[in-house]
């Protein structure tokens, strides 16, 4: 894999201090940094598994159609189907791609002769699978008219799922406890749950069975309170629920579809294994199902929602969509990159090899053989500052044990186990990145190098370059720094080499032109302001050949 | 250096639409949200009354996600398994593990409400199914994840053996869990589960998994593709078949023929079989197939050596048809065992195409697996060999548990015992279980002279181990059971296969959903109490700065059974999550 840095997002926890690398943790708590958003108000980075998602509306993935709130709510009372898309957009229920509308092959008689066909086809239309080439005319699904399937197949499943076996027994279920749990209600006053704003929120099931448990239950009679009396035992205990008559019981039709005599005998007699439906087109029912493949029907398209997101702490919008579903424009989008350095880094040696090996058809391996063992590399990182401030810049590597070592041994061994299998050096002194402006301004990059916003660092950073050409800053040109740094390679290191980096970078916060700025806190008008803000990267420079595999890779070369 | 909070500004983006966010005014998180103007808003446009609450059913490889009040799950899937038996020794191995199963736990939620349910979290109450053995701390991490993460208003926490009962329409009966991981039985007496009372089992779905795929290792056959050079099509099957390559078998392969070719025959009329082995009181179904993780003990070899020897003599022995040679010595056992199976099974071989292994790129195409019918018909028969203390069968699970409740509800509960659970789906699994639970009651008192099952241990003793059940049989009822055996005429049993059509596997869920519809289901917590808990949390570990403090600490708002004491004053159960289920032979049938 190409190198690459990704930016750690603490998503509210208390520690600000990312895993180390080498768990398995670690890579998602980072991400790159173009999926990353700001929060100005809380003044910190949030990711995707951090922000809080709002629906803002919904439409079909296939049609595009926009299903307005309105009647998604109409559907409330009928239960049934909300989600899917009211539509002609069909999934195939065995592969889940989208079905197409097809009409039947031109009648064929024996003696090839085609009878003359429609514009649109003819009638039989049915649903296809251009995939897996499933056809719902396999399942006694066929329409006369090639649009308008709401009206039919729609109407088809709708019937069939408006007398679904399954709801009907859950209503008939619900009716069966309601008037149990309104009188359990009614002396819920024992009810142990109840909590102090829960009054009307009383639990009645187990208000039911506290109430139950009053009486006398032999056996557990010695926990229960008080209460007790002596019971009527004669046939052992009973509840006082009435006793349930399933609409459908489990063992009606022989208890096909739920494991009975005859699906016992279908798998017996099975021939081949696609007879049988897989587990992912029958388990979603939670009734009894065929397990025939033959008995499967097309599923609903189901709607995909609009998100906006919001900071999960002071729950202001970081990214809200435009209300259309064609468009992927966005109203307001907070993203990282707008406020943080973009860093990315390259390995010059290694690319070199790369370029120079690509010639030849050398396969993966020599690839894989670009980072070897007991060596020491230079790489570069290039920081692009987005801002309309210059910036001053200080890098850090985070302080890393290998992974395994375990605690309080110290024999000689797991000191050597605890060793970083690498080093990285990285200038140690803090280097300016000039500003964001646009492109006009930059016609002299030499003037940019003059500027001396940050004059007293200067000089300092220039005696660090010339003391060490790898080490220190390489480049700077308009509003971007190139530094330099370098990984020595343990003799025994293998692994991913990737170490964790903390980025500091000072900021002026009080500028002149920043009239939004100035307007909302013209207190700090003249006065100058350092604000310096962190956030922990990880850099990913490759994968280390050992050294064994690096020899004998190299002879071939 | 200032304290006041600023913003680097930002460049490219018009600043207008910067400007377009909202108000200034902070949220305080936690207990404000109901006050919120925009908790209002998602309330007036989401789909449903925000009273419909999410119902999730996380099992540790299928999770069921859905609204309550509809009668089946908006979406069912598998899930890398999440958790498992055993938790890492280290104390930082165990660190690394929260934190994997929290990024899990909360990329699998996230997901479910925004791209399933496609629903606000902050404004739904949810309902989560909870197995009696669920680890604390997996509860724990759901927890911090749906109130921190997630910021939901409230979760309740309900046992899933009782919203099985909810989904036939009681609140009364012993119910057994068939998963993945565990059967676990637990009574529950006027929805109240009799938790102390609860018995498991690792037989169960990943077990039965282990087993298939040793069985397939050692009995199936591989046909790799045909190779395209020497036009191998002519070449005979027969010739061309080998052992089947680890490589082969992969989880999702296993998962399919478990799924899709499985089934649970009828008992095996081992009377026949145990002439011929002439071990009659012992069961010869006794599997320890590698790869198991119990090494075959050295007892294991001599009864298997037993087993071949009276097998070979009296029905003349033959070595499965397969050109395979070099059986180990462990493995012979298991060729006889495959005779008595294979006679007792009439079920097709099937052939189901594999991807090959990559080691074995010689020809082009899939290759073929060749599953014996037997495998498909008996792979389950390890589910139901009891025997042995540490790991009872299935139908022993149950027995036991319903001698353990008190005497006066044996009789209510045994007229309606309920079967749950994804290995439950195996088609003739309920009814098979049922005959075992008839048979393992009946046979007790004959199996009394049981020899030790290892020579270090001691012998059993010699006991009638459900002699005080057997008044019971003619009341037994499996509620679900879709093929009823002849009704014995009592009222009690007239209840067998009366229970809603609805699929072993889901009935958790839709009692959830029941539950939520008819807005009740287990200890409600509120988002404002976890909260309390963790700002207590965080201040006593201010305080104390030991390490050991720094650790996560479970949170005491929520509720477990295991170290909280029941509604209504029952007494404290003890912090053991899984109860010992040795024979308490003194206190039965006292
Ligand atoms: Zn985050
Ligand atoms: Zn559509
Ligand atoms: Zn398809
Ligand atoms: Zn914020």
């Amino acid at each position: 894999m190409a190198p690459n840095v990704s930016y750690h997002c603490p998503c509210l926890s208390d520690s600000t201090v990312p895993p180390p690398p080498h768990h398995l943790s670690s890579s998602s708590s980072f991400h790159p940094l173009h999926e990353l958003f700001f929060c100005e108000e809380c003044d910190a980075i949030r990711c995707n598994t951090c922000v809080s998602v709002e629906v803002s509306g919904y439409y079909c993935p296939n049609c595009l159609f926009e299903v307005p709130s309105a009647s998604v709510r109409a559907e409330k009372n009928r239960r049934v189907l909300p989600y899917l898309c009211a539509r002609n957009c069909f999934l195939c229920p065995c592969c889940r791609n989208t079905l197409s509308v097809v009409p039947s092959d031109p009648p064929e008689t024996d003696d090839g002769r085609t009878l003359p066909v429609s514009a649109v086809g003819e009638p039989p239309f049915f649903l296809y699978c251009n995939y897996c080439r499933w056809d719902s005319a396999e399942v006694d699904i066929t329409f006369e008219k090639p649009t308008g399937l709401a009206g039919t197949c729609t109407a088809q499943l709708q019937k069939f799922e408006d007398s679904a076996p399954d709801s009907l027994e859950f209503e008939r279920l619900k009716e069966h406890f309601e008037p149990f749990l309104l009188r359990a209600g009614a002396t819920s006053s024992l009810n142990p749950t109840t909590s102090a704003h829960s009054h009307h929120h009383v639990n009645p099931v187990t208000a039911a069975a506290s109430s139950a448990l009053a009486r006398d239950i032999p056996g557990v009679a010695k926990y229960t309170p008080a209460q007790s009396t002596s019971g009527r035992r004669s046939k052992g205990a009973r509840d006082e629920m009435p006793e349930y008559k399933a609409r459908v019981d489990a063992s009606s039709s022989k208890g096909a579809g739920l494991g009975g005599e005859p699906d016992v005998e279908f798998m017996r007699r099975l021939e081949t294994v696609s007879e049988v439906a897989s587990l992912e087109q029958r388990w979603s029912s939670s009734w009894a199902v065929s397990l025939r493949l033959s008995d499967i029907k097309p599923l609903r398209m189901p709607l995909h929602s609009r998100k906006s997101k919001r900071c999960p702490s002071c729950r202001h919008i970081l990214i809200k969509p435009e209300q259309k579903a064609q468009s992927v424009r966005y109203k307001i989008k907070l993203v990282a990159a707008n406020y943080i350095p973009a860093i990315t880094v390259s390995m010059p040696a290694v690319a070199e090899r790369r370029a120079t090996l690509n010639g030849q058809a050398t396969a993966s391996a020599a690839e894989a053989s670009l980072i070897q063992a007991g060596r020491s590399y230079p790489f570069h990182l290039a920081l692009t500052n987005p801002l309309y401030d210059p910036v001053q810049v200080r890098l850090q590597v985070q302080r890393q044990l290998p992974a395994g070592a375990p605690r309080g041994a110290d024999d000689e061994g797991t000191e050597k186990a605890r060793r970083p299998p690498f080093a990285v050096t990285l200038p140690n002194t803090a280097f300016p990145i000039a500003a964001f402006a646009e492109a006009w301004e930059y016609e002299d990059d030499e003037d940019m190098l003059d500027d001396d916003e940050f004059g007293p660092e200067r000089g300092a950073r220039e005696k660090d370059a010339r003391k060490n050409k790898t080490v220190g800053v390489l480049e700077r040109r308009a509003n971007v720094t190139i530094v330099g740094g370098e990984v020595l390679i343990g003799k025994d290191a293998r692994g991913e080499l990737k170490f964790n980096m903390l980025v500091s970078y000072t900021y002026r916060s009080d500028d002149p032109l920043a009239e939004d700025d100035v307007k909302a806190t013209p207190s700090r008008r003249n006065v100058p302001e350092m604000k310096t803000f962190s956030f922990c990267t990880i850099v990913s420079l490759g994968t280390i050949v050992p050294r064994e595999e690096s020899r004998s890779v190299n002879v071939d070369l | 250096m200032s304290t006041v909070p600023v913003t680097p500004r930002h460049a490219r983006q018009p600043s207008a639409s910067v400007h377009v966010a909202t108000p200034a005014s902070r949220v305080p998180s936690g207990s404000m949200v109901h006050a919120s103007p925009h908790y209002q808003t998602t309330r007036r446009h989401s789909l449903y009354g925000t009273e419909d609450r999410v119902v999730i059913d996380p099992g540790s490889r299928i999770w069921k996600v859905g609204f309550s009040g509809e009668g089946r799950p908006r979406d069912v899937f598998l899930v890398d398994s999440l958790w498992g038996l055993s938790r890492a020794a280290e104390i930082a191995d165990r660190e690394e593990e929260d934190r994997l199963l929290e990024i899990y736990v909360r990329a699998q939620l996230r997901s479910v409400f925004h791209d399933i349910l496609l629903t606000d979290p902050k404004s739904r109450k949810v309902i989560l199914v909870e197995h009696p053995l669920l680890p604390v701390y997996v509860k724990d991490t759901f927890a911090r994840v749906l109130f921190g993460n997630m910021q939901v208003p409230s979760i309740s926490f309900a046992p899933s053996h009782l919203l099985s009962l909810l989904s036939v329409g009681r609140i009364t009966g012993l119910v057994l869990d068939c998963g993945n991981l565990e059967s676990t039985a637990l009574p529950i007496f006027s929805a109240r589960p009799l938790f102390p009372q609860l018995r498991t089992t690792p037989l169960a779905g990943a077990r039965l998994t282990a087993h298939l795929r040793a069985l397939l290792l050692l009995f199936g056959t591989y046909l790799p593709p045909p190779t395209s050079l020497s036009g191998s099509a002519s070449i005979p099957a027969a010739t061309r078949s080998t052992r089947v390559p680890q490589e082969v078998l992969t989880d999702a392969v296993i998962e399919d023929i478990k799924t899709r070719c499985c089934f649970v025959g009828d008992p095996l009329d081992a009377s026949a079989d145990m002439q011929i082995l002439g071990t009659p009181s012992e069961d010869p179904m006794d599997l320890d197939l590698p790869p198991s993780e119990r090494a075959p003990s050295e007892s294991d070899f001599s009864r298997v050596s037993h087993d071949l020897d009276s097998t070979a003599a009296s029905s003349g022995f033959s070595v499965v048809s397969r050109s395979q040679v070099g059986l180990a010595r462990n493995e012979s056992h298991l060729e006889a065992l495959a005779n008595m199976y294979k006679r007792h099974s009439t079920a097709t071989d099937l052939q189901l195409k594999v991807t090959p292994p990559a080691t074995q790129q010689t020809g082009t195409g899939l290759g073929t697996l060749v599953i014996p019918g037997w495998v498909r018909e008996r792979g389950a028969e390890v589910l139901f060999e009891g025997g042995d203390i540490d790991e009872t069968s299935v139908a022993e699970t149950i027995l036991d548990s319903l001698l353990k409740v008190p005497v006066d509800l044996r009789r209510t509960l045994a007229c309606s015992i309920l079967i749950t659970g994804g290995t439950a789906m195996l088609p003739g699994f309920i009814q098979r279980l049922h005959s075992e639970l008839l048979r393992a009651i009946a046979s007790s008192a004959s199996s009394a002279g049981r020899p030790p099952m290892r020579p270090d241990r001691p012998r059993p003793p010699a006991y009638d181990r459900y002699a005080v059940l057997r008044p019971l049989v003619p009341h037994l009822a499996v509620l679900n059971n879709p093929s009823p055996p002849p009704p014995t005429g009592t009222r009690g049993n007239a209840q067998t296969g009366k229970a809603p059509a609805f699929a072993p596997a889901t009935m958790p869920w839709v009692g959830g959903s029941l539950a939520g519809s008819l807005k009740t289901g287990g200890v409600e917590l509120s988002r404002e109490k976890w909260d309390e808990a963790a700002e207590e949390e965080r201040q006593s570990a201010r305080e104390d700065a030991s390490e050991d403090m720094q650790r996560r600490v479970i949170r005491n708002v929520l509720p477990d059974w295991t170290r909280m004491p029941l509604p209504s004053g029952a007494p404290p159960v003890t912090r053991a999550p899984a109860p010992v289920h040795i024979p308490e032979t003194a206190a039965v049938g006292a």
